[in-house]
């Protein structure tokens, strides 16, 4: 082969590689649903699958939640303060900060953390045979490690993602209101009030990171199934996962923003 | 290129069938097809007159009660506890009293020569003979008609191997099953087998009582 064709080889593998992933996701997830009248039966799974994804995040979600809070505060009030009113500077924080800056940085983490083990996890199991050994145990392995983890991440990130937010703003109103006295607290809570948009304040804050959620565990899932060839292959495929669901997360955001509007 | 090529091979009820062959002759392939882990480019696979492979999901699952795979690497399910690894099965598919349940898997810890003081530890905390073990153990709790090990002395010293061979006997006494058997391993087809099948190249080259396997077969074989 000459480098012309092996260019146009590489190319179309890559290209085919890139839609069997795609084919292979959109079949995982319509597994998963089809897998979700089970859930009961899946009960145990889905429990300890909730507790991962909550209790053990809330740690990381509440020190990433705080320093959101305080550099978007610090940068915003000293960037914005001779040209917006005080008031208009803290609305202007927190609509950035809740809608955009929080879900979408504890995503991209929970990205990394989440989705990587998770990758790893059904990883190691594909390479040691235990995905093979639920099947002569007739347990799906659809319905007993995807699904529950799906639904999770689901549930599970929304709740988080409230829970930084609330967290977020008031490390801002601490160091605005409290530590510098830059604003008043009446003043910051007027900020907060001022063109209040419903929808987009609970529904874009529960839609966005739930399908954040979905998505990093079902990309996490998909390239552990995938997993072949010992740790490597392990290794690999957590890289995968956490790269794949981060660009999936900040094409989605753009594109379920405009959505929600 | 293919594994197996046109393998003929009757199963008798009640038999210990060894399937010997070299490393990388397609052994865990053809264990796997027999349960359909994998699907099999062609070909037939029956159980007492009923075709395997064109079974739907859910009749698959029903006939995953009739069988139980020891796997070469244990497979137990390492986020789980020996306990739950055993208890497994029977929760999630039977409707079995906490009891029985207790019953049936400090029954099969002890058959394999376990102490109840493992239930609690994980398969990680285990040596790989005692992995083994518990792999053996769960495949009992399932009580099935037939039990497929493959390569169940590989990788273990000889006592463990010997102790692992003696398991195999007794557990074909005691739950009278049906037990198929790849492995590499000279001396454990020795011990147990009743009919042995030469693999090498995808193709099974003889069929037959132990008696009839001669050394110059063995020698053809591993060359
Ligand atoms: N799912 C599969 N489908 C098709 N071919 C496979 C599959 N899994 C493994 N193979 C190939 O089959 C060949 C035989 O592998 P197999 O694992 O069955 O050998 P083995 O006899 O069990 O060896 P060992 O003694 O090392 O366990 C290898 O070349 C392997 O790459
Ligand atoms: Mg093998």
């Amino acid at each position: 082969m000459n480098k012309s064709q092996k260019f146009f080889v590489g190319l179309g593998d890559k290209t085919i590689a890139f839609f069997t992933n795609v084919y292979d996701m959109t079949y995982l997830l319509l597994q998963t649903i089809k897998a979700l009248p089970r859930l009961w039966f899946y009960r145990r799974q889905l429990i300890e699958q909730i507790y991962i994804f909550s209790v053990k995040t809330l740690p990381i979600a509440a020190i990433i939640a705080v320093f959101i809070g305080l550099g978007a505060t610090v940068q915003g009030t000293y960037q914005s303060s001779d040209l917006l009113s005080r008031a208009i500077t803290v609305n202007v924080i927190f609509k950035s900060t809740i809608l955009e800056l929080c879900p979408i940085v504890l995503s991209l983490v929970l990205a990394g953390k989440l989705g990587a083990s998770l990758a790893a996890e059904i990883g190691s199991m594909k390479i040691s045979e235990q995905i093979e050994a639920l099947e002569t145990l007739s347990l799906d392995p659809v319905g007993f490690l995807v699904m529950p983890r799906v639904v999770a991440g689901l549930l599970m990130l929304p709740v988080i993602t409230i829970f930084a937010n609330f967290l977020a703003m008031f490390s801002s109103f601490f160091v605005s209101a409290v530590i510098s006295e830059w604003i008043s607290p009446q003043e910051f809570y007027s900020g907060l009030e001022m063109d209040f948009k419903t929808f987009e304040m609970y529904f874009g804050n529960l839609i966005k990171p739930a399908v954040y959620g979905l998505m990093i565990a079902l990309v996490g899932s998909h390239f552990g199934l995938q997993t072949s060839g010992g740790a490597r292959g392990v290794g690999e495929s957590s890289t995968k996962a956490v790269v794949i669901s981060a660009i999936l997360i900040v094409i989605w955001d753009y594109y379920l923003g405009r959505l929600l509007l | 290129m293919p594994v197996l090529k046109g393998i003929d091979l009757d199963i008798h009820d009640n038999e210990t069938l060894v399937i010997l062959g070299p490393s990388g002759q397609g052994k865990t392939v053809f264990i796997k097809t027999l349960v359909r882990l994998i699907h099999p480019d062609s070909g037939s696979i029956c159980y007492d007159g009923e075709e395997l492979l064109t079974l739907s999901h859910k009749q698959l699952y029903r006939f995953n009660d009739r069988i139980a795979f020891v796997f070469q690497n244990s497979a137990l399910l390492d986020f789980l506890s020996v306990q739950d690894n055993l208890q497994l099965y029977l929760l999630m598919h039977k409707a079995i009293s906490p009891r029985d349940l207790q019953r049936r898997t400090l029954e099969a810890l002890h058959f394999v020569g376990l102490d109840d003081d493992v239930l609690d530890k994980f398969p990680e905390e285990l040596s790989g003979g005692m992995r083994k073990r518990v792999a053996i153990a769960r495949a009992m709790v399932k009580r099935p008609q037939y039990l497929f090990y493959d390569e169940p002395t590989t990788g273990l010293d000889q006592t463990n191997a010997e102790k692992i061979s003696e398991l195999i006997k007794m557990l074909k006494k005691e739950i009278s099953a049906t037990s198929i058997i790849v492995t590499h391993d000279i001396k454990l087809m020795r011990d147990v087998a009743d009919r042995v099948a030469l693999l090498k190249d995808g193709l099974i080259s003889f069929v037959g009582d132990r008696d009839e396997v001669s050394e110059q077969m063995l020698d053809f074989l591993y060359e």
